[in-house]
This record gives structure tokens, sequence and C-alpha cells, in this order.
């Protein structure tokens, strides 16, 4: 069996180099990937709502694929490529990727709690299948939760960005 | 959450050595999707030694068709599963069965072996013990089940013994009705069992250094008609009240062959064996599927709270059946 000592995690393009272990600057064996990138990285853009993995708001991206980041331990996370909001907008000129500023032009939020989550889940969607009807789209973000009742908004948010002639 | 080992698992035999070394004290972790919602929660009676990760062993997550069989590694993802070609052409019930599971986020991370492993949703079991102390039960190891006189609404409605929950898993039933077989490894070799021999009411069949390795469908040379039913009170992240998966094969408009397995009823999935041969040699219309339902369901034995079961469950089975004669 291999008992990790360290890790190697690249958040948004960044290699990480993060020591496994008990102490308080090591990430512990039950340590979440959310907790890690938001108490450690500083990467607070991540949200944690009910830390159970129904609600939807802590997801990022590992590997390209959308995942609950409260749901998944940093410790079995060495040599994976995790993107978060935080990773959306250009990196050289901090402009908005335009799924973000769809949400800003459509008002897709009340609170925004939820938010950061939602535009994770629509982006992998968007990435695996660039047309989506609107009914994909309600599909693809069925495991995001907002209290504030934002979805209408959000998914002609998300559908404003899908090419005309799409579905 | 206090600390314990984790151990990265490098292969089958690495994982069961590490069982049979720490026994029951162990966790094994795939997608995480079910134990780390445990291990937060904190209702275990013994808090678990060592985490071991099975997604450090190669060649585990694959679905490989020869032959006889649909050979699924229990590494698969249940996204794998949903968008299979050769899942949802021959067996579309299962593809179904794992399009239903929870959200897109978790069937991205959750897999098949963990599907069929996770534990029980019973509200008294999975009560978190620093919210006014641990809840007692007899899955637990002490006392006898809260639901039995408790608020029983989700519970058993068939076979409960000792413990009332019922299965959580939706791959099971679609497994069930495909007749599979689930292969286990352990230190000394490995086993065999029927999907539905792997689940009892107090926990599954896997002795305590034993771990599911891979999933086998028998393949059949006639093509069957499949349907997969689930109804839940929300649509996406909610567990079944009662699911169906069926299975019919025809010659003509006469049915010649039937399955039909319920789910979230019982311990485990159930085959509705004397509802299937109540079918053979008929046609498969409103009348037959009605008292197929009725049949399947007539062993019910309903708990204070949940009768409403026996009928949702029932309709199901109409429905399953009506849909497959279209």
């Amino acid at each position: 069996m291999e008992h990790a000592d360290r890790i190697r995690l690249t958040v948004n393009g960044k290699v990480h180099d993060i020591e496994i272990g008990d102490r308080d600057d090591q990430v512990g064996p039950l340590e979440t990937l959310a907790a890690t990138l938001r108490e450690r990285l500083r990467l607070t853009g991540t949200k944690v709502a009910c830390d159970d993995g129904a609600c939807g708001c802590c997801t990022v991206h590992l590997d390209g694929m959308a995942i609950l980041s409260c749901m998944t331990l940093t410790v079995e996370c060495d040599g994976k490529d995790v993107t978060t909001i935080e990773g959306l907008s250009d990196p050289k000129t901090g402009a908005l990727d335009p799924l973000q500023q769809a949400f800003i032009d459509h008002t897709a939020f009340q609170c925004g709690y939820c938010t950061p989550g939602i535009i994770m889940s629509a982006k992998a969607l968007l990435a695996e299948n660039p047309r989506p009807t609107e009914e994909e789209v309600k599909e693809g973000l069925s495991g995001n939760f907002c209290r504030c009742i934002s979805h209408y908004h959000v998914v002609k948010a998300v559908m404003s960005v899908v090419p005309p002639g799409g579905g | 959450m206090r600390s314990l080992t984790h151990l990265n698992a490098r292969s089958v035999g690495e994982a069961c050595a590490l069982l049979d070394e720490y026994g029951r004290r162990a966790r094994l972790n795939a997608g995480g999707t079910d134990l780390l919602s445990v291990l937060k929660r904190g209702f275990l009676p013994d808090r678990p030694e060592a985490i071991v990760n099975l997604k450090t062993i190669p060649g585990l997550a694959y679905v490989a068709a020869d032959e006889d069989s649909l050979r699924i590694g229990a590494l698969t993802t249940l996204v794998t599963l949903a968008k299979s070609e050769v899942v949802n052409e021959e067996f579309k019930v299962l593809a179904e069965a794992a399009r239903s599971v929870g959200t897109p986020q978790i069937r991205n991370a959750a897999t098949i072996g963990g599907n069929l492993c996770q534990d029980v949703r019973c509200w008294y079991y999975r009560y978190p013990h620093k919210l006014g102390g641990a809840m007692d039960c007899l899955r637990k190891g002490h006392g006898g089940c809260l639901a039995i006189k408790g608020d029983n609404r989700y519970h058993c409605i068939m076979n409960g013994k000792g413990c009332f929950a019922v299965c959580p898993s939706d791959t099971a039933v679609a497994l069930a009705a495909l007749d599979a077989r689930i292969k286990l490894a352990a230190p000394d070799g490995e086993r065999s069992i029927r999907v539905a021999d792997f689940f009892g009411p107090l926990r599954n069949a896997l002795d305590a250094n034993e771990m599911v390795t891979e999933i086998e469908i028998p393949r059949t040379a006639r093509p069957s008609t499949q349907t997969f039913l689930k109804y839940t009170t929300r649509k996406p992240v909610d567990f079944a009240i009662a699911s169906v998966a069926s299975v019919v094969w025809k010659e003509g408009e006469r049915c010649i062959d039937a399955r039909i397995a319920l789910g979230a009823v019982s311990p485990g999935p159930v085959r509705a064996t004397t509802a299937e041969a109540l079918l053979l040699g008929r046609r498969v219309d409103e009348e037959s599927a009605v008292e197929a339902a009725e049949e399947a369901l007539a062993g019910a034995r309903p708990l204070s709270m949940n009768e409403y079961k026996v009928h949702v469950a029932r309709v199901l089975v109409k429905r399953a059946l009506l849909e497959e004669a279209d």
C-alpha cells in the first residue's frame, strides 16, 4: 500500500505541492477539496452550503469533469487538474468568461452564493455539449440548488451563450 | 472529522489485505459520494480507522462485452454507464437506472461498485451522534429497529427483518432484472453471487475482507424490451420511494419470458417471480399488466405509515409493463 505524504495538485493552471499529515499546516487525510481550496489556497469563490453532496454549491472541475469538492478528499487528488470559478476569467486581461458575463447581463442570481457552482456546472455542460437544448441545460444544472429561485434567469443566461441554431 | 489513516491501494489484492488487517474498521472509498457523508455525519458505532482509496487501482474501470456477457469493472462511474453505447443498446434498463441517480456531479464521481455498496438512508440510522446523542438501533448493534414504531414512511414494505431500511441502490434494481452477478474478491480468492443475494436486512453479503470487483450481466440472443421507472418526491438528488425494472421477451405479441425487479421496497431488490410467471404466453396489455402488478405486491406487509408505497410500486409495475407494450 501507499501512504502518500505529498500530493501535486494543479489549480487554475498553478501547481501546488501539498504536504499530507496531521499538523495544522498539512492537509489531513479527511480534508475535503472544498476546504483545501477555500482555507489553504484562499480560493473562496468555491462555496460550501450543505457540505453533504446535495446542493452543488461546491462544484469545481476535476480533470474537466464537474464534481462536488465537498465530497472529494484532497489526498485523493494527486496529479489532478482542478478548475475553480477563479480560473474562468482570462489570466492576463482579467476579462470575464462570456458565461460569467451572461450571468451579469441576465441578473442570473440574487444572493449569489450558489452562482459559482452553477457556472461551473454550466461550463462543464457546454464543454461537452456546446449546443444544448433548454431541457439539456436544466438537466445539466439539476444538481445545483438556488434558494432565491434564480433558476429561470440562469437558464436564460446559459442559453444566451449557446450559438444560434443550437439544440 | 477526527483524523485517521488514509491508504492508496495499488491492487485488488492489496485492498483486500488491508481489509483483512483492519476488518470492518477500514472503509473502502471510490467515488466518495456516500462515504464522505457517512463520515461527516458521524453515526457509525465504530469510527473507521483507515480509508482505503480504490481509485489508485489500475484497470478496475471498464465496460467489456464478450459473446456471453457484459462485464463492468467496479470503479466504472455511473456517467460512463449512462453514456455507454453497449449499455444503452442492450441493457437500457441499467443505463436508465444509472441516469436516475443523484445529480450530474454525483454521477461523474460515483461508481457502480459504490452504488451497490452504499449504506442505507434510514433517518434513524443516519442520525448524527452530535445532535443529541447516538440513536442506537439493531443495524448499529444495539437495540431494535426504531422505524417499526417510528416514522417509517420510507421503509420496507416486504422482507424487513430486524432492520427495515430499504436498499437505496437504483442500479441494483436494474441488475436484478438483468440477472446479473457480482464478483467479490477476498485475500484467498474470488466468488460470484447473484445481485439479489448480495443484499440482506442488516448488511450486504461482503465478508469483512471482501470487496466488489466486477458486475457480470448475461447477454441474451433474443432482444428484450426494458424499462426502469423510479418514483421520487423530487426529480434530482433523491432516492426512490419505489422503483421497478422490467425486462420482457416476446414472440410475436406473446410474452415468452419476463423479469420484474422491485426497488426501495425491501432490504434488496426483489424479483417478482410469480408476476413474471403470470405473464408467460400472454399478451402484455392493460389486463395482464394490472394482474402482474397485483401479484408483484401480493407479498407486501407495509408498516404503519408506508402502505402508500404498495400502491406506488403497483402502479410502477403496471406502467413499466405497458410502456413496453407500446
